[in-house]
């Protein structure tokens, strides 16, 4: 495609957030030290910055958290998207820097290396209150770790797309870990009711919107909640019907589920292609995405693939399956069965017969 | 064939944002970002204890009478009129770090010491982060005393056991959950456990704890501090302090 190597470059979109992303973080950093200072000038400013850290991290977490589910229900969101890594990867630095300094402040100068002290001190494992929430915190942060360490697309390529991806649902569990680091720590001793509030608001929030969109999705691949999807009527040659031709608005696609599989059924220049749903580069959902200078264009990262072989344009490599189309009238059939990834297929032509 | 929609806005990183997308951004972004920032603002002062009157102090030496039970302390003739009140201050003494003072310091128990360290106080507990202690004469021969101690009875109070050391001031907050690690820590080190209890008018008495032998109780209570305790025992006025003397395995987890 176009851009596989350049999607890791620098441009004017990534630069233009990242400057937003780091210069909100620093303000945050420095507002919360200097309120703090504004109600004593007597503080130690260790335990300030641990807080600050610490939630600055858990905000962006709901940030990073809430942009995946937002982008599906609205594309308006997909710029949020485009380079969440580094929110990611920020999000991670912060946390770092928050347990580096609790494990400083609370666990060094004492008669026990500070990491073992963390795990032995409290060791109320078996009490749910009493719980040593710190390593609640730890575990959460080897697993952001894991992923900050594998983010770069080289290991996106060489653990594959699956395996990466099943790797990064690693954050769910990791955000689970950390409510209960803060409930059962921070909100112990915090127990202003806003705060016990807020953190309430941010969970149901984020398990609101993800339920929102996976009920949204099933409902646009036709898939009841429970039970088994309903078989497509497949014809003697194989062919499916996903619908008719006036479905499609024009460089746009439809996503139909065929055999288990999202298949983007595109419409340009009076023709009809239909290749995999899913981008070889993260898995993003080209069925979302536009046909721009021939090119089937992928919504998140901008991969392109051309529409009648499923292979990125020269000098990219990139392929992913194809599938066998035929119109009859303005109904569209396509094939249950997947090409290899990069078969050259004959597009449907609107009209023709 | 439907004619093209020069409406159907389509983002591409790499070539930038199109017109009404960026009009939605332009409103987006800052609220999203305020949103954030205002936690800046209303997350400080809802933090327990944060904002306490633990204090560094910069007197830097201090002479007084080295005791070494039922945890190491200071005790510091008072000048000026005393009135009815004790001739001594109590000063705990811990370490630099979560520790006792040093080995050197403590062998010049029951004797008068110049006493070098960093005060921290709250409300009238002070302690001192110890680091030197050089021997000297006692200023007169009758102060060469220690001071009086006075049985006040039998009594059941409910607090906290906290570290004599981050609760005056190294840490705010030096109580509760989130300072629990530390606290033990603190303790198994070899600082001073105190017993904080609020009375009905919502003053702060301060306990030193002493089992029945009046010896330390650090790590007979690790596994206590932090969480609400009622210990039963007797109260012993000693200098301007109070000692809770009671049998460790009593202490009851609330
Ligand atoms: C080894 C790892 C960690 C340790 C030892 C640790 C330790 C702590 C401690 C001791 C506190 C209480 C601080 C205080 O109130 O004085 C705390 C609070 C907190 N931690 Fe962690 N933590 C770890 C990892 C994390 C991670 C990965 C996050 C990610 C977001 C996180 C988020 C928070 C938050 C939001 C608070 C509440 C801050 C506040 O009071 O405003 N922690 N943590
Ligand atoms: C640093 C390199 C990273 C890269 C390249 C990266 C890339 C991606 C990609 C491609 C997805 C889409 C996967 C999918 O939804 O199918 C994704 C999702 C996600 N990433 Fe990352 N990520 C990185 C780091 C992080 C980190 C450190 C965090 C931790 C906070 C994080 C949090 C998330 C979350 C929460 C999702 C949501 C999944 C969804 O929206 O469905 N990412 N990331
Ligand atoms: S371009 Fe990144 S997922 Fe398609």
């Amino acid at each position: 495609m176009g851009v596989a190597y350049k999607a890791v470059q620098w441009n004017r979109q990534k630069f233009v957030y990242d400057i937003i992303l780091l210069s909100t973080v620093v303000f945050y950093l420095f507002c919360f030290e200097g309120i703090s200072l504004q109600f004593s000038s007597d503080l130690d400013l260790k335990g300030i910055w641990i807080r600050a850290f610490g939630s600055a991290a858990f905000i962006l977490l709901h940030v990073i958290l809430s942009i995946g589910p937002l982008s599906r229900l609205s594309a308006k969101f997909l710029p949020l998207l485009y380079n969440r890594r580094h929110m990611g990867v920020t999000m991670f630095i912060l946390a770092l820097l928050h347990a580096r300094d609790a494990l400083a402040w609370y666990h060094d100068f004492g008669n026990l290396e500070p990491i073992v002290s963390l795990f032995v001190s409290n060791t109320h494992y078996a009490d749910f209150v009493r719980f040593p929430f710190e390593a609640l915190g730890g575990v959460a942060l080897v697993i952001l770790f894991l992923m900050a360490a594998t983010s770069h697309d080289f290991w996106l390529t060489n653990l594959t797309a699956p395996v990466w991806k099943a790797l990064h649902m690693g954050v769910y569990l990791a955000y689970g870990l950390l409510v209960g680091h803060v409930v059962l720590g921070a909100l112990e001793t915090n127990t202003h009711p806003f705060l016990t509030l807020a953190v309430g608001v941010g969970f149901v929030w984020i398990v609101g919107i993800h339920l929102m969109t996976s009920l949204r999705e099933a409902q646009k691949d036709g898939a009841p909640l429970f039970g088994k999807p309903a078989k497509a009527q497949v014809d003697a040659d194989g062919f499916v019907h996903v619908g008719s031709v006036q479905d499609i608005p024009e460089n746009r696609a439809k996503i139909a589920v065929i055999a288990g599989e999202r298949v983007a059924i595109f419409k340009y220049d009076g023709q009809i292609s239909a290749i995999s749903n899913v981008c070889q580069h993260q898995n993003g959902p080209l069925g979302e995405g536009k046909v721009v200078d021939g090119c089937i264009t992928c919504p998140w990262h901008g991969y392109q693939y051309l529409p009648d072989s499923g292979i990125s344009p020269p000098p990219f490599t990139e392929k992913i399956p194809t599938f066998n189309v035929k119109l009859q009238g303005d109904q569209i059939l396509v094939s249950a069965k997947p090409n290899l990834p990069g078969t050259p297929v004959v597009p449907a032509v609107i009209g023709q017969v | 064939m439907s004619s093209l929609d020069p409406q159907d806005e389509f983002f591409i990183g790499y070539l930038g944002v199109p017109p009404r997308l960026k009009r939605f951004l332009l409103g987006f972004i800052p609220i999203l970002v305020l949103s954030v920032l205002a936690f800046a603002f209303i997350l400080p002062p809802l933090h327990f204890d944060h904002f306490n009157l633990g204090k560094r102090t910069k007197v830097p030496e201090f002479e007084g009478l080295l005791v070494g039970e039922p945890s190491p302390h200071l005790l510091v003739p008072r000048t000026g009129e005393v009135g009815t009140a004790s001739d001594f201050s109590l000063y705990l003494l811990s370490g630099t770090g979560k520790t006792s003072p040093k080995p050197k310091v403590l062998e010049h128990v029951n004797q008068w010491v110049k006493l070098k360290g960093t005060p921290f106080h709250r409300n009238h507990l002070t302690v001192i982060a110890t680091k030197s202690a050089e021997p000297m004469e006692p200023p007169t021969p009758e102060s060469a005393q220690p001071a009086e101690s006075s049985s006040l009875g039998e009594f059941s109070l409910t607090g906290e056991i906290v570290d004599g050391k981050c609760y005056p001031g190294v840490m705010k907050p030096g109580r509760t959950k989130t300072h629990r690690s530390c606290a033990i820590r603190c303790l198994s080190g070899g600082v001073p456990p105190v017993f904080v209890v609020h009375n009905q008018v919502g003053d702060k008495l301060y306990f030193l704890l002493s089992d029945l032998d009046g010896k330390a109780v650090n790590d007979k209570v690790l596994d206590l501090v932090a969480d609400p305790v009622q210990i039963t025992g007797e109260v012993i006025q000693y200098a301007d302090a109070f000692v809770l003397k009671a049998d460790p395995a009593t202490y009851k987890l609330l």
